[in-house]
């Protein structure tokens, strides 16, 4: 094997040795779980591949057109251009399908890896400073990554996207003294509007990727000026970074991991079934299907909706709409404590040091107990999103579901909050080396 | 097993996945066999490169200097100081905030004023019901136990207008002050968009008279004026005053007496 | 064999509601007396626990009398009657009944008062798909699914899947209302339409792949988590983990 000289040839043309020797000789730790941000990265290349390939077939038109498909229960019917563009491509496009299938499925799994890479970055402290500036910046991604998902589950023009959008109007115009105003500017009149559909397609495929794409360069930026956190062990310091350079083998598993989760959405999106939205019929403002649900990283504000005793009051002849506290104000609150999480806790600890040295999650219960709990009442509000699949599945009465979760709420967080607590406790006074720790010498298991 | 040559099966399977997939395109496609061989030609790849990188790769542990991020404070103080001058910053700041607001004053653009749209539907005295298909409603085409989405005549299809009319018997009806000559021949009629969320309320329980949205439950007794008797809806659903005409034709007294659909700070 | 259960064989349901009565009639007119005892001790048997004797219904059960052929039809037809504990949801069964048994009890139970909504023809095969889409996503799909899987309605109580429903079943349901169901009075060619959509639903291929419960989202979260999340993170794990230095 004669080897692969990348330095070389790059050197050769523009001139870029001198950086790109130094960029492949960097040091990454290795430790697995500093892999979960490149699936949330990689996820998203696949995001883009595909919607492309998505975009050239949809038709941003809220107009009415008559299907005339294969689709035999829609024939003859009235259904906007959008609609009929996306049936177009579910069954006449070759490989169209496939494609929207791979590209939903990638957008479930990229929240779901956007989510548990958070959860390690908090569990080990890793937003610790020097850290913060970059914990804001991937806030700022999850918020964006809502927000495409939202966009562009609404495209479709679907029944049940269609009552999504709906939920989001009534939730805008409960905020007082603006409300009105911003849900009108935001969909261009009262629901349902024609506009809607080419607004939401532009900050789908424009505005919302590129604040993405932008936000995520600055993201990679900070963490190898940074040089990224590293576990504690042997010979590891706050002063160095012990790992395998760059080149060649992070290089290699990363690609391998592209394509490797790529693989797995294929299949998914080949195999199983997704937002079949011939099922649902497209969007008609005067009738609803159940269940109706959002995708499930919406879930635990539909649970919230749903969970929310009925408090609607005037204050000063304000009028305080029921959707307020669970639509604005609870998700308000929890973002901005996610949001303000690094001050927060170096203000509760007053340590404002420099830590490139990663915490054991069990060494420190209090967060431990804290992010378990958070996690459990997201938990039990995204459940609480499919009340009534959850009654139909177990045979219950909707109502006795609610009930149930609306104790549960409050009880599950805090138990299971108690719990980890203790587990952590436990777990940081007896052994030494769990499963997130690595070995004290680097070479044996 | 030898981890070169599983390597390099597994980029044969991604070889021959590929060549399939294309065979499979030309051939006519379908999404199981798309989603199996481009799972195929992208796993084995992966797979391989997977092999070649943690088991064929001689990748030594190293360490790396982690220089303070931060400059020494003598060399930060090199940089050249602006004086301090009050007016300008002033000043400045003042017309920063007026820019913005005049770059930001073309997005009002994007949307009509509320106005009064929030507050009246196409609802209006004397007119005719009729379904979705708009057809005239009269009173005998409405059983006991049967549900009708209508809406006012000329206005099939109105988002804002959508009311759902059943029949009860009158003596079991509950109602507020008031409504007693709104509902002819037991027709009772509300506004089928939910207080909460705005979504159709279109699930009735003919037997417990109760309506139900499916997006977050909201429960709503018919016999009792629509008060909400479940779920986040606070409000109970506005109920739309009935009459019936001489020609047999069920009409609307007046639009509805206050907003429909979801809550919003001014309403009342 | 023209009794034998054809739950999906459109040409039998279709047939077996109209022969039924039409056999009906001829039966009763031969053997009258014999048959119409037999009904009756039929019904006594099965029925009259909660109905009553004479069908005038108990703290159990509500009275009979003048429901009409449709709805003592559907319910035998469904296996929902007879019902074990009469504090619960009716639910479908195998029926306890064979086809003339039950047509016997409908007789039986017509004769003691008139009225109500005669057993309903139904023909998926002159149905019009678009037409059923559209008046199925209207006045069915808010409680049964826009997939027809069937969904939670409250008050304990569920709107069934209708995979299992015959053409004949679904017609009586939409006349005469069975439970918390509302009464739809459509038109016989509204009616064949909604029946052909429901029949299409339930036979068509599940098209781009295994259908996971037709109930959107909820599942499709699951599956993303379980098969999508779960996977990546076994990969990175196999792929990340310390192995010995080569």
């Amino acid at each position: 094997m004669s080897g692969i000289h990348p330095v070389r040839w790059i050197d050769e043309r523009v001139g870029a040795g001198h950086w790109a020797r130094k960029a492949l000789k960097k040091v990454f730790p290795d430790h697995w779980s500093f892999l979960l941000g490149e699936v949330a990265l990689f996820a998203f290349v696949i995001l883009l591949a595909t919607g492309v390939f998505l975009t050239l077939f949809y038709r941003p038109d809220a107009s009415q057109v008559i299907y005339d498909g294969p689709y035999a229960p829609l024939r003859g019917q009235e259904v906007s251009a959008a609609y009929e563009s996306v049936m177009r491509l579910s069954f006449e496009v070759r490989a169209g399908l496939v494609m929207r299938q791979i590209h939903h499925w990638a957008a479930l799994v990229f929240m779901a890896s956007i989510v548990v890479h958070m959860l390690r970055v908090f569990f080990t402290g890793a937003f610790r400073k020097p850290r913060e500036i970059n914990w804001l910046v991937g806030i700022g991604l999850l918020l964006l990554a809502l927000a495409m998902g939202f966009t562009g589950y609404s495209l479709p023009d679907d029944l049940l996207s269609g009552t999504g959008l709906r939920i989001a109007y009534s939730v805008l115009i409960s905020i007082p003294f603006i409300g009105p105003y911003l849900a009108f500017l935001f969909f261009g009149g009262e629901f349902p509007t024609e506009g809607i559909i080419s607004r939401l397609f532009v900050m789908h495929v424009m505005l919302f990727p590129a604040l993405i794409i932008g936000a995520i360069t600055t993201h990679l930026a900070i963490l190898v000026r940074q040089k990224h956190a590293q576990f504690k062990g042997e010979g590891r310091t706050e002063t160095n970074v012990v790992g395998k350079a760059l080149w060649p083998s992070q290089v290699f598993k990363s690609v391998g991991l592209l394509l490797l989760i790529a693989a797995i959405l294929a299949f998914m999106g080949g195999l199983i079934q997704i937002n079949p939205i011939w099922s649902y019929g497209p969007f008609d403002p005067t009738t609803a299907s159940a269940p109706a649900q959002p995708d499930w990283y919406v879930g635990w504000l539909e649970g919230a909706l749903r969970l929310f005793p009925p408090v609607e009051f005037s204050v000063f002849g304000v009028t305080i709409a029921s959707t307020f506290f669970p639509g604005v104000v609870i998700p308000g609150l929890a973002f901005g404590v996610m949001t303000m999480w690094p001050f927060i806790e170096a203000r509760l600890t007053g340590d404002h040091d420099v830590h490139h040295l990663l915490d054991n999650p069990r060494d420190v219960p209090g967060r431990v107990a804290l992010g378990v709990g958070a996690l459990a009442f997201f938990i039990v509000l995204t459940l609480a999103g499919g009340n009534d699949v959850l009654a139909l599945t177990f045979d219950l009465g909707v109502e006795s579901v609610t009930n149930v979760l609306r104790i549960a709420i409050f009880v599950v967080p805090l138990l299971c909050a108690g719990i980890a607590y203790r587990v952590a406790k436990d777990l940081s006074a007896q052994a030494p080396g769990s499963m997130l720790s690595p070995p004290t010498t680097g070479g044996r298991r | 097993m030898n981890k070169e040559r599983a390597a390099a099966a597994s980029f044969v399977v991604s070889l021959i996945s590929s060549v399939g997939l294309i065979a499979w395109y030309f051939t006519g496609g379908g999404p199981r066999g798309e989603g199996i061989l481009l799972g195929l030609a992208l796993g084995g790849m992966g797979l391989g490169v997977v092999i070649w990188a943690v088991f064929l790769m001689h990748s030594p542990t190293e360490t790396e200097e982690r220089p303070p991020l931060a400059e020494d404070a003598e060399r930060a103080t090199g940089a050249p100081e602006v004086t301090r001058r009050t007016l300008l910053v002033r000043l400045l700041g003042a017309a920063g905030v007026a820019l913005g607001g005049g770059i930001a004053v073309p997005a009002l653009s994007l949307g009509p004023r509320p106005g009064q749209s929030l507050f009246k539907t196409a609802w209006t005295t004397g007119a005719r019901l009729v379904d979705r298909d708009g057809n005239l409603v009269r009173a005998a085409d409405i059983g006991l136990r049967e549900v009708l989405t209508v809406f006012p005549e000329g206005h099939a299809g109105s988002a804002d207008s959508q009311t759902l009319i059943v029949k009860v018997d009158p003596a079991t009806l509950d109602l507020p002050e008031g409504r007693d000559d709104w509902t002819p021949e037991g027709l009772v009629a509300y506004s089928k968009i939910c207080t909460h969320a705005g979504c159709p309320v279109g699930l009735y329980r003919s037997e417990s008279h109760e309506l139900l949205c499916p997006c977050h439950q909201s429960t709503f007794d018919v016999l009792k004026g629509a008060e909400p008797t479940f779920g986040p809806a606070a409000r109970a659903l506005p109920q739309l005053p009935l009459a019936i005409d001489e020609n047999g034709y069920v009409v609307a007294q007046a639009d509805f007496s206050e907003p429909v659909g979801p809550s919003f700070w001014n309403m009342t | 064999m023209p009794w034998a259960y054809g739950y999906d064989d459109p040409i039998l349901t279709r047939v077996s509601g109209p022969l039924g009565l039409v056999l009906g009639l001829l039966v009763l007119g031969v053997f009258a007396a014999g048959a119409a005892a037999a009904d009756r001790d039929r019904f006594v048997a099965r029925c009259a626990s909660c109905h009553g004797s004479d069908a005038a219904g108990t703290e159990d059960g509500p009275s009979l009398i003048g429901v009409g052929p449709a709805m003592v039809d559907f319910q035998l037809r469904t296996g929902r009657m007879p019902l074990a504990d009469p504090g619960v949801q009716p639910k479908r069964k195998p029926p306890a009944f064979d086809e003339a048994e039950i047509a016997g009890i409908v007789r039986y139970v017509t004769s003691l008062g008139p009225g109500g909504p005669s057993i309903p023809s139904v023909d998926p095969v002159s149905g019009d798909l678009s037409l059923g889409q559209s008046l199925f996503v209207a006045n069915c799909a808010p409680c049964h699914g826009a997939t027809a899987n069937g969904g939670a309605v409250g008050r304990g109580a569920l709107a069934p899947s209708l995979s299992l429903a015959s053409s004949l079943e679904i017609a009586e349901a939409m006349v005469v209302g069975p439970g918390e169901m509302p009464v739809f009075a459509f038109e016989q060619h509204e009616v064949d339409s909604i029946v052909a959509f429901v029949e299409d639903l339930e036979h068509r291929p599940d098209r781009g792949g295994a259908d996971i419960g037709g109930v959107g989202p909820v599942p499709e979260g699951f599956v993303a988590w379980g098969v999508g999340m779960g996977s990546c993170i076994a990969i990175v794990w196999l792929i990340g983990r310390r192995r010995r230095e080569p």
